[in-house]
């Protein structure tokens, strides 16, 4: 079920909605977590319930054996450190075989010329998410770092519904002790509005911003054969704007569906496009997940304790991962070798102690991540290059009608008909100009919220926003469903 | 203001945003055709045939592509034929020859059928696309009064979600539907026909003077084919009413004779096995002033092209 259709907005949020607080008031305390659990599992079914029973087992086994590990001295025959390993195993496993069998086979095809046949795995949804969560929780556990949960509330820790399909992805420590608070176990009015608040800013960015610039870069990137300068740089900023509104519109409509619930999920973004270096978009964009890569992946590597080389091969292979997480595919390995290696440069320019007009600094973190969104979005490398041929050697053609704006510069510029791709789209240019307007001087959603008071200018804005309700009809999947 | 009361605003307001919306959509169904389909003279058909025809008594269902709906005019056809006591017309713009055999499958929504004419030209038939999504048990439902009050709710709801592209069309139709003098007007006679009452070739630019490559896709012959063969199955008359090509173009491009010639030849071998009959009418006693542009009729000429047709029909049923 999609968080932007009408079946949930009208249907399974407002029944979830009265029955779980429904049987709280009644303390049936443990039914109304039950009773989460089943609705979520439903939510999540809606998709496919063949998935349904991977997610059981996949979360009976991780609970049975963070049980194990937090009571280490009931392990007789088995050190702590191999239960770990061998959760850890059965995670990757998991996500290895349905998210990267067929990639591997290829690639083994395409090395020995061998023939083995795709296995052509759907991808089950959420499953890098959970699997993900899980690991998280099966680490902390080894660590020590968890209390004994019962079986109901870890279920709730791992299906809750609002975070369960594309994050952002929770932690045990942060989630746990939200469902257990007696607090949260009342309608809390507040609450509903700041949450409606974010949760239809959310609903906006995705059907009235995203899904406009989605038509856009899909034709840049999937229909186009070639193109020229400016169709190809309006492609690129299209998937780039696109990706952002996308998914934190959906982590908006998460956060908001959460806080009626009164559970705070975690921030997922903070104006990455702000961002002035390469580390700081990796602390604003997907935050969750850059704290999980960076706890589970680049500090148990040994993070910067082992000197500058280390240092810089850590950050290589974390984000070597980081890419291979989104998706099986070279380009998406690539991307993450792009960012690698990009930070592995700003560390070291770090070490320089020069520092960049600020300005200039935001300028090329921004064309960076425009340009490897590229490879992020490309279905192939012939069609990554195709863009990025249009971007930097395409022809430059300005539309005729600006002639008259360049004086005796007109001679030596090329006007003509600026695109034939996009000749119909009037407002495409706007656009672009709004979304960039908003991503870099507008503040985001979470200082929205933070500001939020229930007064007649946030009545009228969160109306606003409503409105989008009007435009379900186009219901279509968010980018992160697929990683 | 207390979280409470601008709770109660809020939803408030957000109810009599959807009363409205509501109101809105019950206000344009009344008064436009819901956008059930992608195709607007589609969507006005279905409209009109729940709201006019009574089901039981249409014996002729004429079906094609604009051809169809300029070219057989269906109360003149019920007029000059002996056989057709009432004709409806589900010819829908642009249709290939594979979204006419689709059209087809409405046919069940007439009872005592007793006639099909597929109207084409050989300009119809240079792609193999299908509708997609085409729902003909609802669109039979609908058109018949049996959709249970939920499923129709449900495809009113479906069709009107877009409120903006229901907006866009109520404003577009006055100008762009109910006038005789366009290719896109709907002003439908009480069959669902469209006489178009275009007589000058000024401003109809290349569609007048520039003939269409003679590119006919195989699979088109094949529906032509499986068309003949559903009507025989069902005891049904099948008639392939072959439009005239604007004479002067006739004369004057090779490719044009060539291309009706291959549509004959074609047609004839698809239909023979079926009973159907192929009704030729490029030698209609045409001119320039009976056409609307290269293929399509004005009023003047679809009159001469449907006496024919019933013509052909009488004499065809005569033989029985």
């Amino acid at each position: 079920m999609l968080f932007n259709s009408y079946e949930f907005i009208f249907l399974f949020l407002p029944i979830t909605y009265f029955i779980y607080f429904y049987l709280n008031k009644k303390h049936l305390t443990e039914a109304s977590k039950a009773f989460m659990v089943f609705a979520s599992l439903f939510f999540y079914s809606w998709w496919n319930i063949k998935y349904l029973p991977l997610i059981l087992i996949s979360m009976i086994f991780n609970y049975s054996l963070g049980r194990e590990l937090v009571n280490p001295k009931k392990l007789k025959t088995i050190s702590k450190k191999t239960l770990l390993w061998i959760g850890i195993a059965f995670n990757l496993g998991l996500l290895g075989y349905f998210k990267y069998m067929d990639f591997f086979i290829a690639n083994i095809n395409r090395l020995t010329g061998s023939e083995f046949k795709l296995l052509h795995l759907a991808l089950p949804l959420a499953i890098s998410f959970y699997t993900f969560q899980q690991i998280a929780y099966l680490v902390d556990s080894y660590r020590g770092e968890t209390k004994e949960y019962d079986f109901l509330n870890y279920a709730v820790f791992v299906t809750f519904f609002p975070q369960l399909i594309a994050g952002p992805i929770v932690h045990h420590k942060e989630m746990m002790p939200q469902f257990a608070k007696t607090k949260n176990k009342v309608i809390r009015l507040e609450n509903i509005a700041v949450g409606l608040f974010i949760f239809f800013m959310g609903l906006f960015k995705k059907v009235v911003i995203a899904d406009t610039f989605a038509t856009w870069a899909t034709q840049g990137f999937d229909v186009a054969k070639n193109l020229n300068m400016l169709e190809a740089w309006s492609a690129s900023l299209s998937y780039t704007f696109q990706l952002y509104f996308d998914f934190s519109g959906y982590t908006d409509m998460a956060i908001g569906l959460a806080l009626l619930f009164n559970i705070k999920l975690p921030t997922n973004f903070l104006s990455p496009y702000k961002a002035t270096s390469i580390q700081d978009f990796w602390r604003r964009w997907h935050i969750t997940l850059s704290h999980f890569l960076r706890d589970y992946i680049y500090i148990p590597l040994g993070g910067n304790r082992k000197g500058e080389i280390r240092t810089y091969i850590n950050l290589f292979i974390t984000f070597l991962l980081g890419g291979l997480w989104h998706g099986a595919g070279w380009t998406f390995v690539f991307w993450g070798t792009l960012h690698g290696l990009a930070l592995i440069i700003h560390r070291a320019w770090q070490k320089l102690k020069i520092k960049l007009p600020l300005i200039l600094a935001w300028f090329l973190t921004f064309n960076f991540i425009n340009i490897a969104w590229v490879f992020f979005r490309a279905k192939s490398f012939d069609d990554a290059l195709k863009v990025l041929k249009g971007m930097f050697t395409g022809d430059f053609i300005l539309p005729n009608s600006w002639s008259h704006l360049f004086g005796s510069l007109k001679s030596s510029l090329h006007f003509g008909e600026w695109s034939k791709l996009y000749a119909n789209e009037s407002y495409m240019g706007l656009w672009l100009l709004i979304a960039f307007i908003i991503v870099v001087a507008m503040p985001n959603s979470m200082e929205w919220k933070d500001r939020f008071k229930t007064n007649f200018f946030y009545l009228i804005l969160t109306l606003f926003f409503a409105l989008s309700l009007f435009m379900l009809y186009k219901k279509s999947e968010f980018l992160y469903f697929n990683f | 203001m207390k979280a409470k009361t601008y709770l109660r605003i809020l939803f408030g307001t957000l109810v009599l945003l959807f009363a409205l919306a509501v109101g809105y959509v019950y206000y344009f169904i009344e008064h436009y055709p819901p956008p059930f389909t992608n195709r607007i003279s589609l969507d006005a058909k279905l409209k009109y045939i729940r709201n006019n025809i009574d089901v039981n008594k249409i014996d002729t269902f004429i079906v094609g592509s604009s051809i169809g709906l300029n070219n057989v005019i269906g109360s003149i056809l019920e007029k000059e034929s002996k056989c057709v006591k009432h004709a409806v017309n589900l010819s829908v713009y642009e249709a290939t020859t594979l979204e006419a055999e689709q059209l087809m499958q409405l046919t069940k929504t007439f009872p005592n059928l007793k006639r099909i004419i597929y109207s084409a030209q050989y300009s119809d038939l240079p792609h193999p696309w299908r509708y997609e999504n085409f729902d003909a048990n609802t669109y039979i439902g609908y058109m018949n009064h049996t959709l249970s009050w939920w499923r129709l709710l449900k495809f009113y709801f479906k069709a009107c979600n877009n409120l903006l592209f229901c907006y866009e069309r109520s404003q577009k139709w006055e100008n762009k539907h109910m006038q005789p003098d366009k290719f896109t007007s709907l002003l439908f006679d009480h069959t669902c026909s469209v006489p178009l009452k275009i007589y000058k070739q000024k401003g109809v630019g290349g569609r007048w003077y520039l003939p269409h490559p003679p590119i006919m896709h195989i699979e088109s012959f094949r529906a032509i084919a499986r068309m003949a063969k559903s009507a025989k199955e069902h005891g049904i008359y099948f008639y392939v009413a072959h439009q005239p090509y604007r004479p002067e173009l006739y004369k004057k491009h090779k490719s044009v004779r060539d291309g009706i010639a291959y549509f004959d030849q074609k047609v004839t071998e698809a239909i023979k096995e079926y009973n159907g009959t192929l009704i030729k009418l490029q030698n209609l006693p045409l001119n320039n002033s009976h056409f609307a542009d290269r293929t399509h009729l004005n009023d003047r000429g679809s009159a001469i092209s449907t006496k024919a047709v019933a013509k052909a029909i009488d004499n065809r049923e005569k033989e029985k």
